[in-house]
């Protein structure tokens, strides 16, 4: 059994000092006009420093709700967001978003080194020092030749690779990611996956990395999240215990790889048939 | 450069076409209303390339290229404001749709009274008519922009005065711009009707006397006149845009393509 788990229905919390980012009781609930419609009801967990955290949990499940309200895009019903210690009223300068639909979230006018730029224009960045940001970010993504290019002369992989590059240039410290590899080939996905692993480590940001995909989770994650079914709570909160190294084939190999997977897989279906930890907790 | 020249052909073998056609059908004319080829040429250089040409072609052209100026910043301006707001778009659109339909001509008579008969009433003209294009293209532009392009606007701080730089105008530019290239050819038609009125200068009253004093050489040249400056304009305008949208192009052409 994994060796932290939470009380039913939370996620771990860190003393105030060592977590960068916390979310408390986090509810929100969209007006339409049929109604209310509750789409994350009480989520709790702590970011520390360096991690990276993969959230999973069914179709459906307020995965992106939740990771807009982080991002300060939507503004909770109840509960609260902190980053650094600071209440997240709207988007925080020391955190990027990369979204699952790059070729929306790219500027189709701006050449690629442009849109990487742009954030930091935008923030008054000095010209030479935008210049050194946006040449660091573009080569730490391999895309240092594809610089002149528009992102819509490139494959789905390499734009999401601008979108990536664009949010290491903006140098935050959390780096929230919505479904980022949905949409690109399985190839193309691992290497995207061996690239996050190691921008984590070299700059030392904090990740949170939402994905349905549990193979996913697992192989990336120093953490996985698990949301049950909407209303959403969190169903299971576990560490990932594997090797700090990470490679497609051996650390995929290993027994306790499959084991987690097998754990976070049968989670996901009894998050998918209705089973809730907040209701064991009170029947 | 074998390409450019068979497109070169292409765009003016129609026109010699017809000018042949029209060469060989007025040969013997002797009709005084129809028009023959080698002397409109010539009365077009003496009509236009005389005095008249700082009397009457010049301002006719300066009245347009400032209402039409006038007629975009404007355009895009108040199009911007009410296109970011939607209680904004709700209070005005109806309106717009009924002022719209008002054909600009029917207002010279009161907008002589109103501001007088100068060149401040026929520039006034122009923009009202050649407003309305833009400014619904640029409303419609600014309220289709993507919102994952706007949730990455925000995500990385860019707002206000820099998101209208940096995501709102290159987003709805395609779409401005096609309001642009509906509006000059109205601004056109209004530069001559708006010297139909209280004037003594102008293309559209030089072409207006020449016809009340029979003068049809000269008349027909002031036709020609005015087809080549929409020409122009059009050719003008359609540089412009492939320079500003030239990652639109690039973008559909793959589009297409795929």
């Amino acid at each position: 059994m994994p060796p932290e788990t939470s009380t039913a229905g939370r996620g771990r919390t860190l003393p105030d000092d060592q977590a960068l980012l916390q979310v408390r009781g986090l509810q929100k609930i969209y007006d339409t006009d049929g109604g209310g419609i509750e789409a994350v009801r009480d989520l709790t967990f702590d970011l520390g420093r360096n991690e990276l955290v993969c959230l999973v949990g069914p179709s459906g499940s307020g995965k992106t709700t939740l990771l807009k309200c982080i991002a300060g895009l939507l503004e909770p019903t109840s509960g609260s967001v902190t980053l650094d210690g600071r209440q997240v009223t709207g988007p925080p300068k020391k955190m990027a978003v990369v979204f699952q639909e790059y070729g929306r979230s790219l500027f189709p006018w701006l050449r690629v080194d442009g849109n990487v730029e742009l954030p930091l224009r935008n923030a008054g960045v000095p010209k030479g020092e935008r210049r050194r940001l946006v040449g660091e970010a573009l080569e730490s993504v391999g895309l240092t030749h594809a610089a002149r290019q528009y992102p819509w002369q490139l494959s789905g992989g390499m734009q999401q690779r601008v979108a990536i590059a664009r949010a290491i240039a903006y140098q935050p410290e959390v780096l929230l990611m919505d479904e980022p590899f949905a949409a690109v080939d399985a190839q193309t996905r691992a290497d995207l996956e061996d690239l996050v692993r190691e921008v984590r480590e070299r700059l030392g940001v904090t990740v949170l990395f939402v994905t349905h995909d549990i193979d996913e989770s697992v192989y990336l994650g120093t953490r996985v999240v698990i949301l049950s079914s909407s209303p959403t709570v969190i169903q299971e909160d576990i560490e990932i215990d594997l090797p700090e190294a990470r490679d497609q084939l051996e650390t995929r190999a290993m027994p306790r790889f499959t084991e987690l997977r097998h754990h976070v897989y049968e989670q996901i279906q009894l998050a998918k048939q209705g089973f809730r930890p907040d209701e064991t907790r009170v029947g | 450069m074998r390409r450019a020249l068979t497109a070169v052909g292409f765009a003016l073998g129609l026109p010699v076409c017809l000018v042949v056609v029209w060469w060989f059908a007025t040969r013997t004319s002797a009709n005084p209303f129809v028009p023959q080829p080698v002397p409109l040429v010539t009365t077009f250089l003496d009509t236009w390339f005389g005095d008249r040409f700082a009397s009457d072609v010049v301002p006719s052209i300066s009245r347009f290229a400032i209402g039409a100026v006038v007629a975009v910043v404007l355009g895009v301006v108040i199009g911007l404001l009410i296109g970011l707001s939607r209680t904004l778009r709700a209070f005005t659109e109806p309106t717009f749709e009924f002022f719209r339909a008002v054909p600009p001509p029917v207002l010279i008579p009161i907008l002589g009274l109103l501001i007088g008969v100068g060149d401040d009433m026929k520039v006034a003209v122009i923009v009202l008519g050649a407003i309305w294009p833009v400014l619904l293209n640029t409303i419609e532009g600014v309220r289709a922009v993507d919102d994952v392009q706007s949730d990455t606007s925000r995500s990385y701080g860019i707002r206000g005065m820099n998101r209208v730089r940096f995501q709102i105008l290159p987003a709805a530019a395609p779409q401005i711009l096609a309001g642009v290239r509906q509006s000059l050819p109205i601004a056109i038609i209004l530069m001559v009707i708006s010297e139909m009125f209280y004037t003594s200068a102008g293309l559209g009253f030089s072409i207006i006397q020449f016809q009340r004093q029979f003068a049809i050489p000269q008349m027909w040249s002031g036709i020609l006149l005015l087809g080549l400056i929409g020409f122009a304009v059009s050719m003008l305008f359609t540089l412009v845009e492939r320079r500003l949208l030239r990652w639109y192009h690039g973008l559909k052409d793959l589009e297409n393509a795929s």
